[in-house]
């Protein structure tokens, strides 16, 4: 087995538990929490491409470092929405939050 | 053609833009002030009179249209002038529009003194006048059509003037749709002219020659022949003057037509809205004589116009009623001299008896401010015989009416009578009763009101008791009674009938002069003259003239017994045959009838099914629609359940769908 597809096995059950975490924990923090652990899942099939198949070293490097400030800025957003929401129901739990509907 | 700005030219804008200026004066600037707007609306009618006058003299021995132009509207090869375009028939009709509408707008100094709509008044007498002087001075039909809607329209207003009351307001209404009903028709017609010759400058249909150059270019429109397009097309614009003229199936609004004041009946039978229908028909006159169909048309519905109303005039008791009938059946007559085949004779007689019938309205006008009641019977009582001037001025305009000599009636009536001579007997019988019935209808008038019978009956209103006036006459009787202002309101009247009296007098004199200055334009146009109606008749002239002369006097003795004569019972023999009177009361049944058309067939018919098509198609297809959007709305909201995690879910499971999708293509 190519030590490539360790990497991305890896990824992808980094993936899966990200996805699990967004879809089924209550608390909006684990959520975002979550979201991290799929987007360094991605990170990391980056590094993974780009290590066994890309001439050029630099480039999945540039990408990892470009989700890494997404993340950074996604998580100051995430969390000021999440104080927000706090502040108007009490909780960070996803299920108060359920005026959006028809 | 005349380049630059030439005095004529600057005449022919001065009679063409004058009414509505004074018109955009009045209703912006002085609303307010009545005698400023009466100064301006008299101002400007005099000024259009002068350069009108001016116009027609400068052109008196005209030969050739003189044609002043602009391009309004071109595309492709369409092009839509607008402008003036004098010969000799726009000079003359030009000329009794603005001599009219000027004598009127004196008139109604007096006549509307104290009204407090008179400022409003005046400027829609200026805007009448224009939109009949830029009718009559046309070039193109799209501008004569244009125009003929402006002077339905400010007939409309002027009818309704008094639109307080009821009936006015209802008879505006009447004259408005009447003749719109005839325009459909005109319109129709001047669309298909229009496709098919591609122009409609008004020069193409003003000769013969012209004419028959222009049938075999017409564009075969529709699988038609181009004779039988030019038919339906005359026939079409014709119903157009059917309506403006008050001919017969539409004439009803006429007689109604005179809920407006006194003057605007005048003006309104004389020279302005009802001439427009036999203007419009003189104007494209050769466009007529090239279809026979269409003279014939013509002939039939002026001989049936002209004897209907006469029955109508016999047996009514309101002044200004009779003159309405009268004027009908006058219009009638035009167009059956023209439907002859006689130019000339139709265009005199419209020019004699626009003079005449405005004399017999503004007479009238005198009396029912006199009198305040339009009875001439009551009028009669009143003591209406010791008005000696508007007495005498009556007795010249009836006498002009009948056909007597030597007033102006006479000629142009003795022409006309030469024409349907020449043409066949029947028309001339019907010409000959015609005439019988009209002098006894007017002179009924006229022998009751110099021979009051019965004493002087309790119920009549003397000058300046107002018994159940309604507040218009009562302000307008106010008004002329505040002190030295009599006078002037008198005489503004007086010298109006004075002046027109003359004018019927000495018009019919005249003949020869008016005749040379039509034809001499015309000669060439006419020059395949089929009836030669001004000369030589088929029956005898003297035969004719005696004829004429002989019913006419026949009517006025009939009258004379019934209701001159020392013991005669002013009930007329009429009045022996009542099913007969009422049939002519009743108009012959045609407003009732035109009442069950409207109520079976358009309120009845289209109405109900418009509703129905509003409510059923209309409503219900728009609520259907939006049900259906609500519905689809109320469905698709369930998706939204607020559940983030839900949402997030099914976000997850189509995208993986998709991957996979585009994993395995």
């Amino acid at each position: 087995m190519n030590s490539l597809y360790v990497y991305l096995f890896v990824a992808l059950f980094l993936f899966c538990v990200g996805l699990w975490g967004v879809l089924h924990r209550r608390s909006l923090i684990a959520m975002l929490i979550s979201v991290e652990l799929m987007l360094n899942a991605a990170s990391i099939n980056f590094l993974a491409f780009n290590r066994f198949l890309s001439p050029d070293p630099a480039v999945g490097q540039i990408a990892v470092l470009f989700i890494m400030g997404t993340a950074a800025a996604e998580a100051a957003i995430g969390l000021s929405i999440i104080l927000a929401l706090f502040r108007r129901y009490q909780s960070v739990e996803i299920g108060k939050a359920r005026e959006l509907k028809g | 053609m005349v380049e630059g700005l030439s005095f004529e030219l600057l005449m022919a804008i001065v009679v063409s833009m004058s009414g509505l200026v004074t018109f955009g004066l009045i209703m912006v600037f002085t609303l307010r002030s009545i005698n400023a707007s009466v100064t301006v609306g008299v101002v400007g009618s005099v000024l259009s009179w002068l350069a009108g006058l001016y116009l027609f003299i400068h052109y008196w021995p005209a030969r050739e249209a003189i044609v002043f132009q602009v391009n309004w509207l071109v595309a492709t090869n369409i092009q839509v002038p607008f402008g003036f375009y004098f010969d000799s028939l726009s000079l003359l009709m030009l000329m009794i529009v603005v001599t009219i509408s000027t004598l009127i707008q004196i008139y109604s100094i007096g006549y509307m003194a104290g009204d407090p709509g008179k400022s409003r008044y005046y400027a829609f007498l200026c805007l009448f006048a224009w939109s009949m002087i830029n009718l009559v001075i046309a070039p193109a039909m799209i501008q004569l059509y244009i125009f003929w809607e402006l002077v339905g329209l400010s007939s409309y207003l002027l009818i309704g003037f008094y639109f307080e009351k009821y009936s006015a307001s209802e008879a505006g209404k009447k004259a408005f749709v009447m003749t719109r009903a005839g325009d459909i028709g005109f319109f129709i017609g001047l669309v298909l002219l229009f496709l098919a010759a591609g122009h409609l400058a008004v020069d193409v249909f003003s000769s013969g020659e012209k004419i028959a150059a222009l049938l075999p270019n017409l564009k075969p429109l529709f699988p038609m022949k181009p004779e039988t397009l030019l038919t339906i097309s005359a026939i079409l614009i014709f119903s157009g003057a059917v309506g403006k003229s008050a001919q017969f199936p539409l004439l009803t609004w006429l007689p109604d037509a005179m809920e407006g004041p006194t003057p605007v009946s005048a003006l309104l039978h004389s020279a302005t809205m009802v001439a427009a229908g036999v203007y419009l028909v003189s104007r494209i006159f050769p466009f007529y004589e090239a279809s026979h169909t269409a003279m014939l048309v013509m002939l039939c519905i002026g001989t049936v116009t002209m004897l209907l109303s006469s029955t109508m005039a016999m047996v009514a008791r309101d002044i200004k009623q009779v003159w309405a009938y009268s004027t009908v059946s006058q219009l009638g007559f035009m167009m059956m001299g023209l439907g002859a085949g006689a130019y000339f004779a139709g265009v005199f007689h419209l020019t004699t008896h626009a003079f005449f019938k405005a004399l017999l309205f503004l007479c009238a006008g005198v009396f029912i401010h006199h009198f305040d009641t339009n009875d001439f019977f009551d009028m009669s009582k009143g003591g209406a015989r010791k008005m000696l001037i508007p007495m005498i001025a009556v007795t010249i305009g009836v006498c002009a009416l009948s056909g007597l000599p030597p007033f102006s009636g006479f000629f142009s009536k003795e022409a006309v009578m030469g024409a349907l001579a020449a043409k066949h007997w029947v028309w001339l019988a019907a010409g000959l009763l015609g005439a019988a019935m009209t002098a006894y209808y007017s002179f009924r008038v006229i022998f009751v009101m110099w021979f009051p019978k019965g004493g002087a009956a309790g119920h009549v209103h003397a000058h300046g008791h107002v018994g159940h006036a309604d507040a218009k006459e009562a302000q307008e009787d106010h008004g002329a009674h505040k002190g030295g202002a009599v006078w002037i309101t008198e005489w503004c009247m007086l010298a109006v009938l004075i002046v027109l009296s003359a004018i019927t007098l000495v018009l019919g004199f005249f003949e020869g002069d008016i005749e040379a200055f039509i034809a001499g334009a015309k000669e060439a146009a006419t020059a395949a003259h089929g009836v030669v109606a001004e000369g030589g008749h088929g029956i005898g002239h003297t035969t004719v003239l005696v004829l004429a002369l002989s019913c006419a006097l026949a009517g006025v003795i009939l009258a004379w017994f019934e209701y001159g004569a020392r013991r005669a019972t002013q009930a007329g023999f009429l009045s022996r045959l009542k099913p007969v009177e009422r049939l002519f009361a009743n108009r012959w049944y045609m407003d009732h009838f035109y009442r069950k058309l409207l109520d079976y067939v358009v309120y009845g018919g289209f109405t109900n099914t418009f509703t129905r098509n509003d409510r059923v198609v209309i409503d219900g297809g728009i609520d259907g629609f939006s049900n259906l959007t609500i519905g689809l709305g109320r469905v698709f909201s369930r998706v939204q359940s607020g559940l983030l995690q839900r949402n997030l879910y099914v976000t997850f499971f189509l995208l993986a769908l998709m991957g996979l999708y585009f994993f395995l293509v």
